[in-house]
């Protein structure tokens, strides 16, 4: 095994793979064993003893099995970050910031030269990642090693090629749990935020792209994951359209830093949520009869060959949906997405290459996806599997692009659940501080 | 509130009336109705005599008629499919010694049912017992452990079988020998158990061993065929 493969990693070895290792690898505990507990070294997991048992008094993780077993019959191999880059990467990104994203982007390098802790609220289509490259570039050129993590697969994989093209000279390393490539030792990594089990103080900077997705906020071990792979000394950005409850708290305790975002690249302020209460919608739906609402607004759509998505909350429910939309309408034409759909990705970009009208799909599309023009319809989003964060990042899908900037999201649901009354607060709030620094800056275009 | 060891949904345990009434402790499954009916039990009256393959009938299925007569024959539990398949892969190879409690009860109704002299799992190398920290059969039998009077010899299983094809597996040689502590096996009925039958060579291995010394007949037993 070469030495950069273990550089501010914490790799997983059985003595048998041990065997021939450079000379400054560390060998460390796996699995923390004492009378009372049972911690897991890697993934932080305090673990039952009964379930945790192997044969001849061994233990193993049970929590953070799917990447590769800790137990007592392995260790864990490590050789600190010695920051060994040859190649400083440039910024080779041409486009430009507005005033605002230019505020944030000089405050997030500040932040990171502080080595501070900081939560970036920006609203969905704010322009995240462009604000990212100043400070990106200055934490490269300071020869620190960066990590960008993100909970979905789907976020890591759209912002591989956009960093890649922003810092073309630079070799970027994109880990998750489906890549094949061998790991490669770069200066910038992008990964899921379990493929950051794997490090131990490796990064000076990391940022945590849509902090608030599954499964991180649900997930105490990945907040482990994030604490471990930090350096003693080094800055944590955590990225987010809709800051949980707990990282709000956070800010106000300062233990967390805040910058602000309202207003999306385009200046528009995010469409407003309409709610249409529809008593069993599902019962309806369910024998093929589309609520009267729903009725109306796919004829509009029809007729104007305007492009939308469909959430429902169920994969069961996808085909259904689909087939009474089918047999009321059928010059339109669209296709199911769900999570565990092998040609999910050739789906989104039919969509995205305009050959389908509409996608009917679950909550899996609720971020990461820019599907320029189109407008959304929730079905039940009062069930319990829409979140407040959910309901607000699928109302983000819509105005995304400068050539609408408007766009119409409709929810249909029994009842104002709690989470539909806080995400229609949420966007009207955001939407009045926009408004607010909208009317405090200069009048000029953005384009020019 | 527990979860199903396989989907980590969580299970809503039953409760009835006659449950309430019968004033027992709650038996609470191990995994969900939805993930154990994905598994496909073979009933015996449509199975394979020789190896326990689900079939229309009971008679010998090609694959074994063209194997030497000998006094074994091979029950299976489950068909070998993209479930059980997933489940191998999550409790041998990543080493997930909880799943062993998904097929506990099962096995050992079926254990229960079968009159024979000793019971004896497939044994695995003691570099397995290193790496993988216990035996897949015995794990479901009881504690995990590798100790048994059938072991494994020193030479067996430099690539373990799931990493060769059907030839080559039948190409095997013996990887098992009895050590000296064995009881005497003249006239006696053998249980064996193993995880999987795929092509039989590994079961018909220990089979051949065991009534080489004296057995009257071996009786297998796997999981899944």
């Amino acid at each position: 095994m070469q030495a950069t493969e273990l550089y501010g990693r914490q790799l997983v070895l059985t003595p048998l793979a041990a065997k021939e290792l450079p000379a400054e690898t560390q060998k460390l505990e796996a699995l923390h064993v004492t009378a009372q507990q049972l911690q897991c070294q890697r993934c932080g997991s305090l673990l039952d003893r009964q379930l945790a048992q192997l044969p001849r008094h061994q233990f193993y993780c049970y929590a953070c099995i799917t990447l590769g077993r800790v137990s007592t019959l392995t260790s864990l191999y490590h050789i600190s970050e010695p920051n060994d880059f040859p190649k400083k990467g440039e910024l080779t990104w041409q486009g430009q910031l507005t005033a605002q994203q230019a505020a944030c982007a000089t405050m997030i390098r500040h932040q990171f030269e502080a080595h501070q802790r900081q939560l970036l609220w920006a609203v969905t289509g704010a322009g995240k990642t462009e604000m990212l490259f100043p400070g990106l570039a200055w934490a490269l050129a300071q020869g620190w090693r960066v990590a960008i993590a993100s909970p979905r697969v789907d976020v890591c994989l759209e912002l591989y090629p956009r960093l890649q093209a922003a810092f073309s000279n630079l070799e970027i390393a994109l880990l998750h749990g489906h890549q094949t490539d061998p790991y490669r030792y770069c200066q910038l990594t992008i990964c899921t935020t379990h493929q950051l089990l794997r490090f131990r103080e490796a990064f000076d900077v990391l940022i945590v792209d849509e902090v608030d997705a599954f499964p991180f906020a649900a997930n105490p071990r990945l907040g482990h994951a994030v604490e471990q792979a930090l350096k003693p000394v080094s800055a944590l950005l955590y990225l987010t359209a809709t800051p949980s409850q707990d990282l709000l708290r956070q800010v106000r305790r300062h233990e967390l830093g805040l910058s602000y975002l309202p207003l999306r690249f385009h200046q528009q302020l995010l469409p407003t949520i309409k709610v249409t209460l529809q008593a069993r919608w599902w019962a309806k739906l369910k024998v093929g009869c589309l609520p009267r609402p729903l009725r109306r607004w796919l004829a509009d759509y029809a007729n104007r060959g305007q492009r939308f998505l469909i959430f429902v909350p169920r994969v069961a429910q996808l085909a259904v949906v689909q087939a009474a939309v089918q047999q009321a309408y059928p010059e339109l034409k669209g296709l199911t997405v769900h999570a565990t759909d092998p040609e999910r990705l050739a789906k989104v970009q039919a969509m995205r290459a305009s050959n389908v009208q509409y996608l009917i799909t679950t909550t899996i599309l609720e971020r990461g996806v820019t599907l320029p023009g189109i407008d959304v319809i929730v079905l039940g989003a009062d069930d319990p599997i829409f979140s407040t964060a959910a309901l607000v990042q699928i109302a983000g899908r819509v105005g995304r692009s400068s050539e609408r900037p408007t766009g119409l999201v409709r929810f249909i649901c029994q009842s104002y659940a709690r989470p539909v009354k806080r995400a229609i607060r949420q966007i009207k709030l955001v939407n009045r501080k926009g408004r607010r620094l909208r009317a405090s800056m200069p009048v000029v275009s953005p384009l020019d | 509130m527990p979860a199903c060891l396989l989907c980590h949904r969580s299970t809503e345990p039953k409760i009835s009336l006659p449950w309430i009434l019968s004033w027992q402790p709650l038996q609470q499954p191990v995994v969900c109705q939805a993930c154990w009916e994905t598994f496909t039990p073979i009933f015996s009256s449509q199975a394979c005599i020789g190896c326990g393959r689900a079939q229309t009938q009971r008679s010998l299925c090609h694959d074994c008629q063209r194997w030497a007569p000998m006094a074994f024959d091979n029950r299976a539990l489950f068909t070998y499919n993209e479930a059980m398949q997933a489940y191998f892969e999550q409790y041998k190879f990543k080493g997930d010694y909880r799943l062993r409690q998904v097929f506990r009860a099962v096995l050992t109704a079926k254990l229960v049912s079968i009159q024979a002299d000793f019971i004896v799992p497939i044994p695995v190398t003691p570099d397995t017992m290193i790496t993988r920290g216990f035996n897949q059969v015995t794990g479901w039998l009881n504690d995990g452990e590798n100790l048994s009077w059938l072991r494994t010899t020193d030479a067996a299983k430099p690539i373990p079988q799931s990493h060769k094809t059907r030839q080559d597996r039948l190409l095997t040689a013996q990887p098992f020998e009895l050590s000296p502590d064995a009881p005497d096996l003249r006239t006696k009925t053998v249980l064996l158990i193993d995880d999987v039958y795929t092509t039989g060579r590994t079961i018909r291995h220990a089979a051949i061993l065991i009534l080489e010394n004296g057995a009257k007949s071996v009786i297998g037993i796997t999981l899944a065929r």
